[in-house]
């Protein structure tokens, strides 16, 4: 921490202020041409505060932004949570077994570029309930990074440390805690940090399609409907700013569990 | 051991008895013993064998090199001992037993250390005692890689991650990962072929020391190009012909007294010749054409 105040992080500070400027000048200029249709970064601010009064209100007949925001999370985390649990083990099946691979990985090529809104309908009608569908939603879609990166990190273990498990008789799961794992783990990791993008990136889709509930629905209901695009121009930013947080977490993550050869 | 259990004792079978007696003498003797082999791979381009009908037996206790150009196929007969490649035809028999698969009567050093980079100098040689010799208790497993460690000089480094060492530290723990499980036999694969000369000729007393500490009982085989290298540690130097179909050209002898002194050894008249031998049989051409 000390290097904080360092002459190095002051210079990151000002540039990223002068980042911010040009951005709230274009914002601005926008704004004017549009000729207000497009509220400006004030009037934005004056609607931010507002929303951001009592985040936490959780009454039956109206829910503040932070409660919205923890809903949605909750189901992001609900269905990344799952679709890791899945896609984590599949991958390194895929990555060990040529044959596992040959089964397996033509069937993700052809149901990975599906549209998420394509699976929402599917998963409506089998689970019934919007909710669900869009918890099955983010499992589908936030899968595949993870599993193509495990499946990717388990094919390319180095053939000396295999050469280690067979001169010294390593067992299956010596070979799976000691070699295969902590060898893709990196890889695990980063499958993971695509993933929750792309399941933040999802569930306000799906929140929109499924209404009633989290930060799409807001966007959709109290911004579009309720024609304050200022509350839009704010839940892009609460979006984003939560989104790169778990970008953030994923990177530490990341260089925590690098390793220098 | 049935044959000591045969009935009565006649002129006609004593001395099938005794030839008997003799060969088990003479083969328990033998810590390695390669016979009529060869290996092909098959690969895009057809059957390429690498190397050809070779038959090498090596004595108990004894340090021989293979020595040859690059691709002469001494990695691979070096791997046929290990049991990580399979002869095509003919055998290889190591401790009495027919080799099929690696195992823990056999102690690799790998030419590129192998260390796991995720785990610690400790771990990776625990690592390795707890798979091959399983049948310990926890307390011999952890004495074995305590002493093993101290005797390469690393324990005060146990904690570090292998990329926090030096190559020399690194091939140091790899030595003493394979010293650790006590193997009968030792193969080594061009260890020491990436430190520089200095750190090189270290290790070079150090692995003698190590298997002086083990009264020298260990065998050992070392792949190698290094001329020098090969007469200060050797009784034996394999030298290999060119590969394709590689064989043995020569079985130079090394009669040196041990133990050996590097500083002296060189102006020996005996190195002096072994190592001219040497180098005649490996270099064709030594100056370039007027």
């Amino acid at each position: 921490m000390k290097d904080l105040f360092s002459a190095k992080t002051a210079l990151s500070v000002l540039y990223f202020a002068a980042g911010m400027i040009i951005l709230g000048g274009i914002w601005a200029l926008v704004s004017k041409i549009s000729k207000n249709e497009i509220p400006n970064p004030q009037a934005t601010w004056v609607v931010f505060k507002e929303v951001m009064h009592n985040p936490m209100q959780n009454d039956p007949d109206y829910k503040g932004i932070g409660t919205k925001l923890l809903s949605s999370l909750g189901r992001v985390a609900i269905g990344f949570g799952l679709g890791s649990l899945f896609a984590i083990p599949l991958g390194l099946i895929m990555g060990s077994s040529k044959i596992a691979m040959k089964m397996v990985n033509p069937i993700v090529q052809i149901l990975k570029p599906v549209s998420p809104l394509a699976w929402f309908p599917l998963g409506l009608a089998i689970f019934k309930d919007s909710p669900h569908a869009s918890i099955f939603m983010i499992f589908i879609c936030s899968l595949w990074p993870t599993l193509i990166n495990a499946a990717f990190g388990a094919s390319h273990i180095p053939q000396d440390h295999k050469n280690v498990s067979k001169a010294f008789g390593f067992s299956q799961y010596k070979y799976l805690t000691k070699i295969l794992l902590p060898f893709s783990l990196p890889h695990i990791i980063t499958g993971l940090r695509l993933s929750i993008g792309v399941a933040w990136m999802v569930i306000v889709a799906g929140e929109m399609l499924s209404g009633g509930q989290g930060l799409g629905y807001f966007v959709w209901e109290e911004g579009f409907n309720g024609g304050n695009i200022a509350k839009i121009l704010v839940a892009i930013i609460i979006i984003g700013i939560v989104g790169s947080l778990l970008d953030k977490c994923f990177t530490w993550l990341q260089q925590k569990f690098s390793y220098a050869v | 051991m049935s044959t000591t259990t045969i009935a009565p004792t006649t002129p006609e079978n004593i001395s099938s008895i005794a030839d008997e007696l003799l060969e088990q003498a003479i083969s328990s003797d033998k810590s390695i013993e390669v016979k009529n082999m060869t290996v092909s791979f098959k690969t895009a381009k057809g059957v390429y064998t690498a190397v050809k009908d070779i038959s090498l037996s090596v004595n108990k206790g004894e340090i021989i090199t293979l020595i040859g150009h690059s691709g002469c196929g001494k990695s691979t007969l070096m791997g046929t001992i290990s049991g990580m490649v399979k002869p095509t035809s003919g055998e290889v028999i190591a401790n009495g037993k027919k080799v099929t698969a690696p195992g823990p009567d056999r102690g690799i050093v790998f030419q590129n250390y192998s260390l796991l980079p995720w785990l610690t100098v400790y771990k990776n040689i625990y690592v390795a005692v707890d798979s091959a010799l399983s049948d310990k208790t926890t307390a011999e497993k952890v004495a074995l890689v305590e002493t093993n460690l101290k005797m390469v000089n690393l324990w005060e480094h146990k904690d570090k991650l292998p990329g926090q060492l030096s190559g020399g530290m690194k091939q140091r723990v790899a030595i003493a990962r394979a010293f650790s499980i006590n193997p009968k036999i030792l193969l080594l694969d061009e260890p020491f072929g990436a430190l520089d000369a200095l750190t090189k000729s270290s290790m070079h007393v150090e692995l003698l020391k190590l298997w002086n500490m083990d009264h020298r009982e260990k065998t050992i085989v070392m792949v190698t190009h290094d001329i020098e290298e090969a007469i200060f540690l050797s009784d034996r130097v394999v030298v290999m012909n060119n590969g394709p179909a590689a064989t043995i050209k020569e079985i130079v002898d090394v009669p040196l007294p041990r133990p050996r002194n590097k500083k002296d050894i060189v102006h020996d008249p005996v190195y002096m010749t072994i190592h001219d031998k040497l180098l005649n049989l490996l270099i064709d051409k030594f100056s370039i054409d007027d």
